[in-house]
Protein backbone atom coordinates (compact mmCIF):
# COMPACT_ATOMS: atom_id res chain seq x y z
CA UNK A 1 0.00 0.00 0.00
CA UNK A 2 2.65 2.32 0.88
CA UNK A 3 4.55 1.44 -2.17
CA UNK A 4 1.51 2.22 -4.15
CA UNK A 5 1.13 6.12 -2.54
CA UNK A 6 4.85 6.30 -3.77
CA UNK A 7 4.06 5.60 -6.87
CA UNK A 8 1.31 7.80 -7.26
CA UNK A 9 3.86 10.59 -5.70
CA UNK A 10 5.90 9.78 -9.13
CA UNK A 11 8.70 8.15 -7.01
CA UNK A 12 10.01 5.13 -8.52
CA UNK A 13 9.47 1.77 -6.29
CA UNK A 14 10.69 -1.52 -5.53
CA UNK A 15 9.06 -3.92 -2.84
CA UNK A 16 11.63 -6.47 -1.86
CA UNK A 17 9.20 -8.92 -0.21
CA UNK A 18 9.13 -12.84 0.50
CA UNK A 19 5.27 -12.72 0.02
CA UNK A 20 4.95 -11.38 -3.59
CA UNK A 21 1.70 -12.77 -4.48
CA UNK A 22 0.57 -10.60 -1.55
CA UNK A 23 2.26 -7.60 -3.20
CA UNK A 24 0.82 -8.67 -6.60
CA UNK A 25 -2.43 -8.57 -5.42
CA UNK A 26 -2.32 -5.40 -4.27
CA UNK A 27 -0.61 -3.94 -7.48
CA UNK A 28 2.84 -2.95 -6.56
CA UNK A 29 4.46 -1.98 -9.34
CA UNK A 30 8.08 -3.54 -9.22
CA UNK A 31 8.36 -6.49 -6.87
CA UNK A 32 11.89 -8.24 -5.67
CA UNK A 33 11.25 -11.83 -4.65
CA UNK A 34 13.01 -11.72 -1.31
CA UNK A 35 14.07 -14.97 0.88
CA UNK A 36 12.11 -15.31 3.77
CA UNK A 37 9.74 -13.38 5.66
CA UNK A 38 11.87 -12.91 8.39
CA UNK A 39 15.03 -12.43 7.08
CA UNK A 40 13.74 -10.90 3.23
CA UNK A 41 17.58 -9.46 2.15
CA UNK A 42 19.72 -12.45 3.55
CA UNK A 43 19.92 -16.06 4.45
CA UNK A 44 21.58 -16.59 7.93
CA UNK A 45 21.31 -20.01 7.17
CA UNK A 46 24.48 -19.48 4.56
CA UNK A 47 27.66 -19.07 5.88
CA UNK A 48 28.64 -15.50 6.13
CA UNK A 49 30.53 -15.06 2.58
CA UNK A 50 27.63 -16.56 1.07
CA UNK A 51 25.07 -14.72 2.96
CA UNK A 52 27.01 -11.50 1.27
CA UNK A 53 27.09 -12.35 -1.72
CA UNK A 54 23.14 -13.04 -1.73
CA UNK A 55 22.18 -9.91 -0.09
CA UNK A 56 24.45 -8.14 -2.65
CA UNK A 57 22.41 -9.42 -5.39
CA UNK A 58 19.07 -8.89 -3.75
CA UNK A 59 20.16 -4.99 -3.50
CA UNK A 60 21.19 -5.07 -7.42
CA UNK A 61 18.40 -6.44 -8.30
CA UNK A 62 16.48 -4.10 -6.40
CA UNK A 63 18.33 -1.02 -7.77
CA UNK A 64 18.09 -2.81 -11.38
CA UNK A 65 13.84 -3.13 -11.17
CA UNK A 66 14.04 1.03 -9.97
CA UNK A 67 15.74 1.62 -13.05
CA UNK A 68 13.53 -0.40 -15.22
CA UNK A 69 10.32 1.06 -17.35
CA UNK A 70 7.21 -1.13 -15.81
CA UNK A 71 3.72 -0.89 -17.66
CA UNK A 72 2.68 -3.14 -15.05
CA UNK A 73 3.22 -5.07 -12.08
CA UNK A 74 6.10 -7.28 -12.64
CA UNK A 75 8.20 -9.41 -10.57
CA UNK A 76 12.08 -9.32 -10.15
CA UNK A 77 13.83 -12.35 -8.89
CA UNK A 78 17.27 -12.18 -7.38
CA UNK A 79 19.98 -14.45 -9.80
CA UNK A 80 21.09 -17.78 -8.35
CA UNK A 81 17.72 -18.27 -6.62
CA UNK A 82 15.75 -20.86 -7.72
CA UNK A 83 12.88 -21.07 -5.23
CA UNK A 84 12.05 -18.72 -2.69
CA UNK B 1 -13.23 -45.64 16.43
CA UNK B 2 -16.23 -44.98 18.71
CA UNK B 3 -16.42 -42.30 21.33
CA UNK B 4 -19.35 -42.02 23.80
CA UNK B 5 -19.53 -38.48 25.24
CA UNK B 6 -21.43 -37.88 28.54
CA UNK B 7 -22.37 -35.00 29.03
CA UNK B 8 -22.77 -33.64 33.32
CA UNK B 9 -24.03 -30.33 32.76
CA UNK B 10 -22.78 -27.46 35.87
CA UNK B 11 -25.69 -24.86 36.97
CA UNK B 12 -23.64 -23.85 39.58
CA UNK B 13 -19.49 -23.87 41.47
CA UNK B 14 -19.96 -24.15 44.85
CA UNK B 15 -17.01 -24.06 47.32
CA UNK B 16 -17.31 -27.02 50.38
CA UNK B 17 -14.97 -29.14 52.45
CA UNK B 18 -15.48 -31.62 49.70
CA UNK B 19 -15.69 -32.58 45.93
CA UNK B 20 -19.11 -33.40 44.57
CA UNK B 21 -20.95 -33.52 41.52
CA UNK B 22 -24.71 -33.88 42.25
CA UNK B 23 -28.05 -32.39 40.13
CA UNK B 24 -26.06 -29.60 38.39
CA UNK B 25 -23.96 -28.49 41.51
CA UNK B 26 -20.89 -28.72 41.22
CA UNK B 27 -18.54 -28.99 44.97
CA UNK B 28 -15.33 -28.36 45.29
CA UNK B 29 -12.53 -28.05 48.27
CA UNK B 30 -9.88 -25.13 47.13
CA UNK B 31 -7.89 -25.94 49.49
CA UNK B 32 -7.07 -29.53 48.46
CA UNK B 33 -6.99 -28.23 44.59
CA UNK B 34 -4.14 -25.13 45.86
CA UNK B 35 -2.52 -27.92 47.61
CA UNK B 36 -2.63 -30.35 44.72
CA UNK B 37 -1.45 -27.35 42.50
CA UNK B 38 1.27 -26.09 44.68
CA UNK B 39 3.49 -29.63 44.82
CA UNK B 40 5.16 -28.26 42.20
CA UNK B 41 7.99 -26.14 42.81
CA UNK B 42 7.87 -23.60 39.99
CA UNK B 43 4.61 -22.56 41.61
CA UNK B 44 4.47 -20.18 44.33
CA UNK B 45 1.03 -19.32 45.11
CA UNK B 46 -2.21 -20.83 43.85
CA UNK B 47 -5.87 -19.89 44.88
CA UNK B 48 -9.52 -20.19 43.71
CA UNK B 49 -12.29 -18.20 42.65
CA UNK B 50 -15.82 -18.92 41.27
CA UNK B 51 -17.11 -16.56 38.70
CA UNK B 52 -20.67 -16.49 37.19
CA UNK B 53 -22.53 -15.06 34.09
CA UNK B 54 -23.87 -11.72 34.94
CA UNK B 55 -21.21 -11.04 37.85
CA UNK B 56 -19.63 -7.14 37.37
CA UNK B 57 -16.14 -8.74 37.28
CA UNK B 58 -13.45 -8.36 35.02
CA UNK B 59 -10.81 -11.69 35.30
CA UNK B 60 -7.08 -10.64 34.61
CA UNK B 61 -4.01 -12.73 33.76
CA UNK B 62 -6.14 -15.60 31.57
CA UNK B 63 -3.65 -18.10 30.09
CA UNK B 64 -5.84 -20.86 28.99
CA UNK B 65 -9.25 -22.37 29.89
CA UNK B 66 -10.22 -26.08 29.73
CA UNK B 67 -13.17 -28.10 30.12
CA UNK B 68 -13.05 -30.55 32.54
CA UNK B 69 -13.17 -34.30 31.40
CA UNK B 70 -12.47 -37.87 32.62
CA UNK B 71 -11.71 -40.82 30.80
CA UNK B 72 -14.53 -43.08 32.33
CA UNK B 73 -13.86 -46.15 30.12
CA UNK B 74 -11.62 -47.19 27.95
CA UNK B 75 -7.71 -47.82 28.26
CA UNK B 76 -6.48 -44.40 27.89
CA UNK B 77 -7.00 -41.13 29.47
CA UNK B 78 -7.56 -37.68 28.42
CA UNK B 79 -5.03 -35.32 27.62
CA UNK B 80 -2.34 -37.83 26.15
CA UNK B 81 1.08 -37.02 26.23
CA UNK B 82 1.06 -34.30 29.29
CA UNK B 83 -1.41 -35.92 31.48
CA UNK B 84 -0.63 -39.67 30.24
CA UNK B 85 1.36 -41.71 27.88
CA UNK B 86 1.27 -40.85 23.96
CA UNK B 87 -1.55 -43.67 24.20
CA UNK B 88 -4.50 -43.77 21.84
CA UNK B 89 -7.41 -41.99 22.80
CA UNK B 90 -10.94 -41.07 21.49
CA UNK B 91 -12.21 -44.95 22.06
CA UNK B 92 -14.35 -45.44 24.93
CA UNK B 93 -16.71 -43.10 27.57
CA UNK B 94 -15.42 -39.84 28.63
CA UNK B 95 -16.89 -37.84 30.51
CA UNK B 96 -17.69 -33.75 29.71
CA UNK B 97 -18.68 -30.96 32.43
CA UNK B 98 -20.55 -28.83 30.24
CA UNK B 99 -21.18 -25.27 30.94
CA UNK B 100 -18.29 -24.83 32.88
CA UNK B 101 -14.80 -24.05 32.54
CA UNK B 102 -11.51 -23.80 34.29
CA UNK B 103 -10.42 -20.48 34.11
CA UNK B 104 -6.48 -20.89 33.96
CA UNK B 105 -4.76 -17.59 35.16
CA UNK B 106 -1.00 -16.87 35.97
CA UNK B 107 1.27 -13.76 37.31
CA UNK B 108 4.42 -14.41 34.91
CA UNK B 109 6.77 -12.07 34.13
CA UNK B 110 8.22 -14.03 30.77
CA UNK B 111 12.13 -14.08 30.40
CA UNK B 112 11.54 -13.08 26.43
CA UNK B 113 10.80 -9.34 26.10
CA UNK B 114 9.70 -9.11 22.16
CA UNK B 115 8.69 -10.98 19.20
CA UNK B 116 6.47 -13.84 19.01
CA UNK B 117 7.80 -15.81 21.89
CA UNK B 118 6.57 -12.78 24.37
CA UNK B 119 4.26 -14.10 27.18
CA UNK B 120 0.51 -12.31 26.61
CA UNK B 121 -2.33 -12.93 29.50
CA UNK B 122 -6.33 -11.70 28.66
CA UNK B 123 -8.48 -10.42 30.28
CA UNK B 124 -12.60 -11.48 30.56
CA UNK B 125 -15.59 -9.05 31.75
CA UNK B 126 -18.42 -11.45 33.01
CA UNK B 127 -21.03 -8.51 32.43
CA UNK B 128 -21.60 -5.78 29.62
CA UNK B 129 -19.85 -4.92 26.68
CA UNK B 130 -16.71 -7.45 27.25
CA UNK B 131 -19.07 -10.28 28.12
CA UNK B 132 -21.16 -9.40 25.21
CA UNK B 133 -17.82 -9.93 22.88
CA UNK B 134 -16.92 -12.99 24.17
CA UNK B 135 -18.17 -16.58 24.25
CA UNK B 136 -16.76 -17.65 27.46
CA UNK B 137 -19.06 -15.21 29.34
CA UNK B 138 -21.86 -17.81 29.04
CA UNK B 139 -19.69 -20.31 31.39
CA UNK B 140 -19.70 -21.20 35.28
CA UNK B 141 -15.66 -20.53 35.65
CA UNK B 142 -13.38 -22.21 38.48
CA UNK B 143 -10.27 -19.07 38.23
CA UNK B 144 -7.08 -21.16 38.65
CA UNK B 145 -4.42 -18.18 39.69
CA UNK B 146 -1.06 -19.44 40.36
CA UNK B 147 2.18 -17.23 40.82
CA UNK B 148 4.65 -18.83 38.79
CA UNK B 149 8.50 -18.16 40.40
CA UNK B 150 10.72 -15.78 39.10
CA UNK B 151 13.57 -17.08 36.92
CA UNK B 152 11.14 -19.87 35.39
CA UNK B 153 11.60 -20.02 31.29
CA UNK B 154 8.57 -19.70 29.20
CA UNK B 155 8.34 -23.48 28.15
CA UNK B 156 8.83 -24.25 31.95
CA UNK B 157 6.32 -21.95 33.12
CA UNK B 158 3.88 -23.54 30.24
CA UNK B 159 4.32 -26.91 31.73
CA UNK B 160 3.78 -25.79 35.16
CA UNK B 161 0.06 -23.53 34.10
CA UNK B 162 -0.75 -26.42 31.96
CA UNK B 163 0.15 -29.25 34.31
CA UNK B 164 -2.16 -27.29 37.09
CA UNK B 165 -4.84 -26.56 35.09
CA UNK B 166 -5.83 -30.26 33.97
CA UNK B 167 -4.69 -31.52 37.03
CA UNK B 168 -7.67 -29.45 38.63
CA UNK B 169 -10.16 -30.12 35.71
CA UNK B 170 -9.17 -34.24 36.26
CA UNK B 171 -9.57 -33.95 39.71
CA UNK B 172 -13.23 -31.59 39.24
CA UNK B 173 -13.92 -34.27 36.68
CA UNK B 174 -13.54 -37.37 38.75
CA UNK B 175 -16.46 -36.22 40.94
CA UNK B 176 -18.58 -37.87 37.94
CA UNK B 177 -17.12 -41.11 38.25
CA UNK B 178 -19.19 -44.01 38.56
CA UNK B 179 -22.61 -41.21 37.77
CA UNK B 180 -25.16 -41.63 35.26
CA UNK B 181 -25.18 -38.62 32.96
CA UNK B 182 -28.08 -36.80 31.94
CA UNK B 183 -27.31 -37.68 28.34
CA UNK B 184 -24.70 -39.12 26.14
CA UNK B 185 -23.45 -38.44 22.51
CA UNK B 186 -21.92 -40.81 19.85
CA UNK B 187 -19.17 -40.07 17.82
CA UNK B 188 -18.32 -42.82 15.34
CA UNK B 189 -16.53 -42.56 11.84
CA UNK B 190 -19.10 -43.54 9.13
CA UNK B 191 -16.59 -45.19 6.96
CA UNK B 192 -18.95 -47.81 5.41
CA UNK B 193 -21.79 -45.31 4.25
CA UNK B 194 -20.23 -43.70 0.91
CA UNK B 195 -23.33 -42.69 -1.17
CA UNK B 196 -22.80 -39.57 0.99
CA UNK B 197 -20.34 -36.75 0.47
CA UNK B 198 -17.26 -37.46 2.30
CA UNK B 199 -16.33 -34.23 4.40
CA UNK B 200 -13.32 -33.24 5.76
CA UNK B 201 -12.20 -30.56 8.33
CA UNK B 202 -9.03 -28.56 6.96
CA UNK B 203 -7.37 -26.95 10.49
CA UNK B 204 -4.86 -24.70 9.72
CA UNK B 205 -2.36 -23.99 12.66
CA UNK B 206 -0.05 -21.41 12.88
CA UNK B 207 2.80 -22.52 14.97
CA UNK B 208 6.13 -20.53 15.57
CA UNK B 209 8.94 -23.23 15.00
CA UNK B 210 11.62 -21.17 16.58
CA UNK B 211 9.65 -20.65 20.12
CA UNK B 212 10.05 -23.06 22.90
CA UNK B 213 6.66 -24.07 22.40
CA UNK B 214 5.12 -23.43 18.71
CA UNK B 215 1.91 -22.70 19.95
CA UNK B 216 -0.50 -25.97 19.45
CA UNK B 217 0.54 -29.17 20.06
CA UNK B 218 -0.38 -32.70 19.14
CA UNK B 219 0.17 -35.64 22.22
CA UNK B 220 2.14 -32.71 24.12
CA UNK B 221 4.30 -32.02 20.56
CA UNK B 222 4.54 -28.99 19.63
CA UNK B 223 3.98 -28.71 16.25
CA UNK B 224 6.95 -27.35 14.03
CA UNK B 225 7.28 -27.56 10.23
CA UNK B 226 5.35 -30.73 9.49
CA UNK B 227 3.76 -31.16 6.49
CA UNK B 228 -0.40 -32.11 6.70
CA UNK B 229 -1.33 -34.73 9.42
CA UNK B 230 -4.28 -36.57 8.84
CA UNK B 231 -6.01 -37.07 12.56
CA UNK B 232 -9.24 -38.51 13.97
CA UNK B 233 -11.92 -36.30 15.30
CA UNK B 234 -12.31 -38.11 18.49
CA UNK B 235 -8.89 -37.21 18.95
CA UNK B 236 -9.74 -33.65 20.03
CA UNK B 237 -12.41 -34.26 21.98
CA UNK B 238 -9.91 -36.05 24.11
CA UNK B 239 -7.36 -33.17 24.22
CA UNK B 240 -4.85 -34.56 21.98
CA UNK B 241 -4.51 -30.82 20.52
CA UNK B 242 -3.18 -28.40 23.30
CA UNK B 243 -2.00 -25.16 23.25
CA UNK B 244 0.79 -22.37 24.47
CA UNK B 245 -0.31 -21.03 28.42
CA UNK B 246 2.15 -18.42 28.95
CA UNK B 247 0.72 -17.26 25.28
CA UNK B 248 -3.05 -15.93 25.21
CA UNK B 249 -4.00 -14.10 22.64
CA UNK B 250 -7.65 -14.51 21.03
CA UNK B 251 -7.11 -15.79 17.86
CA UNK B 252 -5.31 -18.24 19.09
CA UNK B 253 -8.07 -20.35 19.90
CA UNK B 254 -7.74 -22.48 23.54
CA UNK B 255 -7.57 -25.68 24.92
CA UNK B 256 -11.43 -25.43 25.59
CA UNK B 257 -12.00 -24.53 22.07
CA UNK B 258 -10.25 -27.19 20.80
CA UNK B 259 -11.96 -29.95 23.08
CA UNK B 260 -15.40 -28.24 21.50
CA UNK B 261 -14.34 -27.67 18.38
CA UNK B 262 -17.81 -26.27 16.84
CA UNK B 263 -16.64 -27.19 13.41
CA UNK B 264 -15.78 -30.82 14.41
CA UNK B 265 -19.00 -31.29 16.40
CA UNK B 266 -21.12 -29.72 13.64
CA UNK B 267 -19.77 -32.18 11.09
CA UNK B 268 -20.75 -34.71 13.47
CA UNK B 269 -24.02 -33.66 13.84
CA UNK B 270 -24.30 -33.53 9.62
CA UNK B 271 -23.29 -36.44 9.65
CA UNK B 272 -25.71 -38.15 12.49
CA UNK B 273 -28.51 -36.78 10.41
CA UNK B 274 -27.62 -38.57 7.38
CA UNK B 275 -26.30 -35.44 4.73
CA UNK B 276 -22.72 -36.48 5.04
CA UNK B 277 -19.56 -38.72 6.29
CA UNK B 278 -17.17 -36.96 8.52
CA UNK B 279 -14.00 -37.81 6.83
CA UNK B 280 -11.34 -36.65 8.35
CA UNK B 281 -9.30 -33.79 10.23
CA UNK B 282 -6.71 -32.79 8.57
CA UNK B 283 -3.83 -30.61 10.43
CA UNK B 284 -2.35 -28.25 8.25
CA UNK B 285 0.80 -26.33 9.63
CA UNK B 286 0.60 -22.86 8.36
CA UNK B 287 3.12 -19.69 8.79
CA UNK B 288 5.95 -21.34 6.61
CA UNK B 289 8.57 -18.74 5.93
CA UNK B 290 8.52 -18.42 2.24
CA UNK B 291 6.62 -18.75 -0.20
CA UNK B 292 7.69 -22.25 -1.40
CA UNK B 293 7.20 -23.48 1.73
CA UNK B 294 3.46 -22.11 1.39
CA UNK B 295 3.00 -23.82 -1.91
CA UNK B 296 4.17 -27.52 -0.79
CA UNK B 297 2.24 -27.54 2.51
CA UNK B 298 -0.96 -26.46 0.54
CA UNK B 299 -0.23 -29.68 -1.97
CA UNK B 300 0.12 -31.76 1.00
CA UNK B 301 -3.08 -31.06 2.08
CA UNK B 302 -5.05 -31.25 -1.27
CA UNK B 303 -2.91 -34.33 -1.86
CA UNK B 304 -3.90 -36.27 1.15
CA UNK B 305 -7.88 -35.47 0.69
CA UNK B 306 -7.70 -36.49 -2.42
CA UNK B 307 -5.75 -39.95 -1.35
CA UNK B 308 -8.88 -40.14 0.96
CA UNK B 309 -11.69 -39.20 -1.54
CA UNK B 310 -12.47 -35.94 0.38
CA UNK B 311 -15.32 -34.16 -1.49
CA UNK B 312 -15.63 -31.23 0.14
CA UNK B 313 -13.24 -29.66 2.76
CA UNK B 314 -14.25 -26.65 5.53
CA UNK B 315 -10.85 -24.64 5.87
CA UNK B 316 -9.89 -22.94 8.86
CA UNK B 317 -7.28 -21.88 10.80
CA UNK B 318 -5.93 -20.45 13.53
CA UNK B 319 -3.80 -17.32 14.26
CA UNK B 320 -2.83 -14.04 12.25
CA UNK B 321 -0.99 -12.64 9.66
CA UNK B 322 1.22 -14.70 6.46
CA UNK B 323 -0.45 -17.86 7.67
CA UNK B 324 -3.69 -16.79 5.96
CA UNK B 325 -1.85 -17.12 2.30
CA UNK B 326 -1.57 -20.60 3.06
CA UNK B 327 -5.40 -21.24 3.78
CA UNK B 328 -6.22 -19.31 0.78
CA UNK B 329 -3.72 -21.24 -1.45
CA UNK B 330 -5.08 -24.56 0.57
CA UNK B 331 -8.66 -23.77 -1.15
CA UNK B 332 -7.01 -23.35 -4.97
CA UNK B 333 -5.13 -26.95 -3.95
CA UNK B 334 -8.47 -28.49 -3.23
CA UNK B 335 -10.71 -26.87 -5.71
CA UNK B 336 -8.35 -27.59 -8.78
CA UNK B 337 -8.72 -30.99 -7.63
CA UNK B 338 -12.38 -30.90 -7.67
CA UNK B 339 -12.89 -30.57 -3.39
CA UNK B 340 -15.53 -28.33 -3.04
CA UNK B 341 -14.30 -25.77 0.17
CA UNK B 342 -16.00 -23.01 2.32
CA UNK B 343 -13.90 -20.95 4.37
CA UNK B 344 -14.37 -20.77 7.80
CA UNK B 345 -12.42 -17.15 9.35
CA UNK B 346 -12.82 -14.03 11.11
CA UNK B 347 -12.50 -10.64 9.41
CA UNK B 348 -10.07 -7.17 9.58
CA UNK B 349 -11.79 -4.81 8.69
CA UNK B 350 -10.36 -2.14 10.71
CA UNK B 351 -11.72 0.17 13.65
CA UNK B 352 -14.78 1.00 11.94
CA UNK B 353 -15.13 -2.57 9.77
CA UNK B 354 -14.78 -0.77 6.67
CA UNK B 355 -10.96 -1.72 5.67
CA UNK B 356 -9.59 -4.92 3.86
CA UNK B 357 -11.53 -8.32 5.88
CA UNK B 358 -8.88 -10.46 4.34
CA UNK B 359 -5.03 -10.26 4.07
CA UNK B 360 -5.59 -12.41 0.86
CA UNK B 361 -7.65 -14.25 -1.54
CA UNK B 362 -8.02 -16.45 -4.62
CA UNK B 363 -10.33 -16.45 -7.27
CA UNK B 364 -11.05 -20.50 -6.02
CA UNK B 365 -12.01 -19.38 -2.89
CA UNK B 366 -16.14 -18.99 -3.66
CA UNK B 367 -17.41 -19.94 -0.76
CA UNK B 368 -16.73 -18.26 2.55
CA UNK B 369 -18.58 -18.41 5.96
CA UNK B 370 -17.30 -15.15 8.44
CA UNK B 371 -17.39 -15.02 11.94
CA UNK B 372 -17.02 -11.33 12.91
CA UNK B 373 -14.95 -8.65 12.86
CA UNK B 374 -11.31 -8.70 14.73
CA UNK B 375 -10.06 -5.30 15.41
CA UNK B 376 -13.79 -3.54 15.56
CA UNK B 377 -12.78 -1.16 18.48
CA UNK B 378 -14.38 -1.83 21.93
CA UNK B 379 -15.40 0.37 24.92
CA UNK B 380 -15.42 -1.84 28.33
CA UNK B 381 -16.90 0.00 31.49
CA UNK B 382 -15.34 0.09 34.73
CA UNK B 383 -15.70 -3.45 36.37
CA UNK B 384 -16.33 -3.47 40.17
CA UNK B 385 -14.01 -6.08 40.88
CA UNK B 386 -11.22 -7.35 39.76
CA UNK B 387 -10.14 -11.43 39.79
CA UNK B 388 -6.80 -12.55 39.06
CA UNK B 389 -3.29 -12.38 39.38
CA UNK B 390 -2.89 -8.59 38.29
CA UNK B 391 -4.92 -5.28 39.50
CA UNK B 392 -2.91 -3.10 36.71
CA UNK B 393 -2.62 -4.23 32.71
CA UNK B 394 -1.23 -3.47 29.83
CA UNK B 395 -3.31 -2.66 27.02
CA UNK B 396 -0.63 -2.30 24.67
CA UNK B 397 1.96 -5.13 24.31
CA UNK B 398 5.12 -3.80 23.34
CA UNK B 399 8.10 -3.70 25.70
CA UNK B 400 7.52 -0.86 28.30
CA UNK B 401 4.17 -0.43 27.73
CA UNK B 402 2.70 1.77 30.63
CA UNK B 403 0.38 -0.43 33.03
CA UNK B 404 -3.12 0.84 33.55
CA UNK B 405 -5.52 -0.06 36.64
CA UNK B 406 -7.32 -3.21 35.27
CA UNK B 407 -10.67 -1.57 36.53
CA UNK B 408 -11.38 1.47 34.52
CA UNK B 409 -12.79 2.09 31.44
CA UNK B 410 -10.71 0.65 29.12
CA UNK B 411 -10.89 1.03 25.18
CA UNK B 412 -9.27 -1.28 22.93
CA UNK B 413 -8.00 -1.22 19.37
CA UNK B 414 -9.06 -5.09 19.10
CA UNK B 415 -10.61 -8.06 20.26
CA UNK B 416 -7.19 -9.89 20.54
CA UNK B 417 -6.69 -9.57 24.40
CA UNK B 418 -10.58 -10.54 25.60
CA UNK B 419 -10.30 -14.19 25.95
CA UNK B 420 -12.94 -15.81 23.93
CA UNK B 421 -13.03 -11.76 21.79
CA UNK B 422 -12.17 -14.02 18.31
CA UNK B 423 -14.28 -16.29 16.91
CA UNK B 424 -12.16 -18.28 14.92
CA UNK B 425 -14.49 -21.67 13.96
CA UNK B 426 -17.83 -19.70 14.20
CA UNK B 427 -19.08 -20.98 18.10
CA UNK B 428 -21.04 -18.20 18.37
CA UNK B 429 -24.93 -17.74 16.98
CA UNK B 430 -24.20 -14.90 14.38
CA UNK B 431 -26.44 -12.98 12.64
CA UNK B 432 -26.14 -11.16 8.73
CA UNK B 433 -26.88 -8.10 8.12
CA UNK B 434 -26.38 -6.82 4.52
CA UNK B 435 -26.45 -2.90 3.79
Amino acid sequence: MISKELDRAGLPVALITAMYPVAEQVGASRIVKAVAIPHPCGDPNLPAELDAKLRREIVLTALKALQANVATTTVFAPEGRSRS
Amino acid sequence: MRLEMAEFSVREIRFSERFCYRDGVLEVDRNELARLVLRDPRIQAARCEIVSPGDAVRVTGIRDLVEPRLKASGSSQVFPGVLGPVAPVGNGVTHRLSGMAVLACAAYEGTIRAGTGVQRSAILDMAGAGAAASRFSTLKHLVLIVEISSGIAEVEAHGAIQKAELEVALRIAQTTRGAMPAKSEIFQSNAAERALPRVALVQGCLTDAQQGHSGVSYYGLPIRESLTTAIHPNELFDGAVTVNTTRCVAYSPTTWDWQNHPLALALYRAQAAGRLNFAAVLLERIAFENFHGKEVVAHSTAQLAAQMQVDAALVTWTGSGNAFVEVMMTIRALEERGIKTVLVTYEYGGKDGIDSPLLYYVPQANAAVSTGSRDRWIELPEAEKIIGPYDDIKVLSYPGAPKTPARERLTLDARDMIAGGVDNWGGRDWVCELF
